[in-house]
């Protein structure tokens, strides 16, 4: 996957929001189905996501080939990363990283 | 869902997705709610979350449904056209008897040679020029 995959991937997340960043976060460490996906989103950034916003960006990351559906288990069906859902997070999270770490530094410059 | 009126709320919600939305997500999503609800989750909140995701579903544009949006925008706009159209068209005429009742229906008339009685000259001499000039445009 070249960077420039990734930077489209990017482009694409901007744009569907924090809930879509959140779920490739969630699943970056594999598959999850929704109500796992809720959990684990809550645990790890203490945002408790509306089942109707979940399935919406589900949809969304799907389309946009982010995420995977996998075969259903029972009623439940799981979603997996794909190898350009990675991409586009891992250089939206190096941005992020970025943009952070000036902010801190102009805070410091500033003396606040 | 233990409480039957969660579970009627929660199902009429999800009615509101598109039948397409219904077949892919409808039974995970009927029971992710009842397990959202088991937890404390109010079954407002869960049907409310259900109900704007209902909402951005069918609002979301899609190549096919574009078009008829786009079919509807014009029909919405056509109507409205033809009722202002209406209304310009019933407003009219009697805005013009009202003022042939102020004036007398003699000033209306081009070329009058009739001293129109009741009626100063200064008064009635530019209406018969700005008439003449907007007819001569036109001719």
């Amino acid at each position: 996957m070249s960077r420039q995959d990734g930077r489209a991937g990017q482009n694409a997340l901007r744009r569907v929001g924090e809930a879509s960043v959140l779920i490739l976060i969630s699943l970056a460490d594999g598959p999850k189905h929704g109500y796992a996906l809720i959990q684990d989103i809550k645990q790890l950034a203490d945002v408790e996501l509306g089942p109707g916003t979940l399935y919406g960006a589900l949809d969304r990351l799907e389309r946009l080939g982010l995420i995977e559906p996998l075969p259903a288990d029972d009623r439940r069906h799981p979603y997996r990363i794909t190898a350009p859902g990675a991409a586009a997070l891992r250089v939206h999270l190096d941005s992020l990283e970025r943009v952070s770490a000036a902010g801190r530094l102009r805070l410091r410059l500033g003396g606040i | 869902m233990d409480d039957p009126r969660a579970t009627r709320l929660v199902e009429t919600v999800l009615r509101c997705y598109p039948a397409r939305w219904r077949r892919r997500h409808g039974e995970e999503a009927a029971e992710l709610a009842a397990l959202l609800i088991r937890d404390g989750t109010p079954a407002g909140s869960v049907a409310w979350s259900y109900l704007a995701g209902a909402a951005r579903e069918r609002l979301t544009s899609r190549p096919g449904r574009r078009l008829s949006t786009v079919a509807c925008a014009l029909l919405v706009a056509a109507c409205s056209l033809g009722v202002s159209a209406g209304l310009l068209a019933s407003a009219a005429p009697a805005r013009a008897a009202s003022t042939s009742q102020a004036h007398g229906p003699a000033q209306c008339r081009p070329g009058s040679p009739e001293p129109v009685p009741g009626v100063t000259p200064a008064m009635s001499r530019p209406q018969v020029i700005i008439w003449a000039a907007g007819h001569g445009r036109s001719c």
